[in-house]
């Protein structure tokens, strides 16, 4: 078993395939003692490879142990949320859509604009918020989807946008009523009732705290100018 | 008539929605928002009553006359039938 701290959760975990075992790196740590442990026996990956053929056992290891941390994470007052997380003067925007929408595109235009080093990609697929210290936070994790960009660390929640395609460029706020079913279908949703209202709790503190926007955009430079401006913490 | 079980009402951020839990989210992946009178209803309905029960809460919640309080109730049932979301 291999010590890892992600999102300040001290993390037991078992893996021995490469994409884990290269993406959790930054994030070995060591504690005494573990807030969730993730052990899936060989046994348990060969059968869920066999139950998804299209995946190899490097695929099944990374996909599941990255749900099992994310079914943790709601027992601290955190949540995931299927996005592409940018970190730009010290606060994390979160642009979420459903896969192949583009959100990684667009945070790409913004490190193409802002440069790569104004702009960082803290997790491009899944980064974890979480409510620590008083305070709502992005975490990168070593679960960032088909992509390996993610760092190890925490910045606060400075909005959170939901994106789409457009041929015209927009951006509106909207209300947590309108942002409640678009954050459902890009989280895990618990089953357990008791989960349940761990997540709304966090959701509620959230939501109510939080910039929420609908965006629309292209693949332009102004789509950037118009997002940045829009949602930027500093002005 | 009474809500189907296995669903949690709760404020989020001051609005009320209601996600379903344990078996019934496998079969019910939405979540559902409803306005204030939508979850006064609903919250009457998690426990067996009839429409004149609903209509009698309603009209001695709200300031509304009996008419449109039915109105407000017939739509809303038609709404969670429709849904499949009520145990006759």
């Amino acid at each position: 078993m291999k010590k890892l701290k992600v999102a300040d959760i001290n993390v037991l975990i078992k893996y021995d395939h490469p994409t884990l075992t290269k993406q959790a790196q930054a994030y070995l740590s060591d504690f005494d003692k573990e807030n969730i442990r993730i052990n899936i026996p060989d046994e348990e990956l060969d059968r869920l490879q066999r139950e998804n053929p299209h995946l190899s056992v490097d695929d099944v290891e990374y996909i599941f142990t990255g749900a099992a941390f994310y079914e943790g994470i709601i027992n601290y007052n955190g949540f995931l949320l299927h996005s592409s997380g940018v970190c730009v003067d010290g606060w994390a925007y979160l642009f979420s859509a459903d896969s192949g929408t583009g959100k990684s595109t667009h945070t790409a235009l913004w490190q193409k604009y802002l440069g790569a080093d104004r702009a960082r990609i803290i997790n491009d697929d899944k980064p974890a918020i979480r409510i620590a210290d008083g305070q709502i936070y992005v975490y990168g994790t070593p679960w960032s989807g088909k992509t390996d960009q993610n760092i190890n660390m925490r910045m606060p929640l400075g909005a959170i946008v939901f994106l789409e395609r457009s041929t015209e460029n927009f951006i509106r706020p909207i209300t947590a009523q309108e942002a409640i079913p678009k954050l459902f279908q890009q989280t895990l949703r618990p089953h357990d009732s008791a989960q349940m209202n761990k997540l709304l709790d966090v959701l509620d503190r959230v939501l109510s705290e939080t910039p929420l926007y609908r965006l629309g955009c292209d693949m332009s430079k102004e789509a950037v100018e118009l997002s940045f401006n829009t949602i930027r913490k500093d002005k | 008539m009474k809500i189907k079980d296995g669903f949690i009402l709760r404020t989020v951020a001051d609005s009320c929605i209601v996600v379903p839990v344990g078996e019934r989210s496998i079969d019910f992946s939405g979540v559902i928002t409803l306005n204030e009178v939508g979850a006064f209803l609903w919250k009457a309905l998690e426990q067996p009553c009839d429409k004149a029960a609903l209509l009698e809460k309603l009209t001695a919640e709200y300031d509304v006359d009996a008419d449109t309080a039915a109105k407000d109730i017939d739509a809303f049932l038609a709404k969670l039938r429709e849904a499949n979301l009520l145990d006759d």
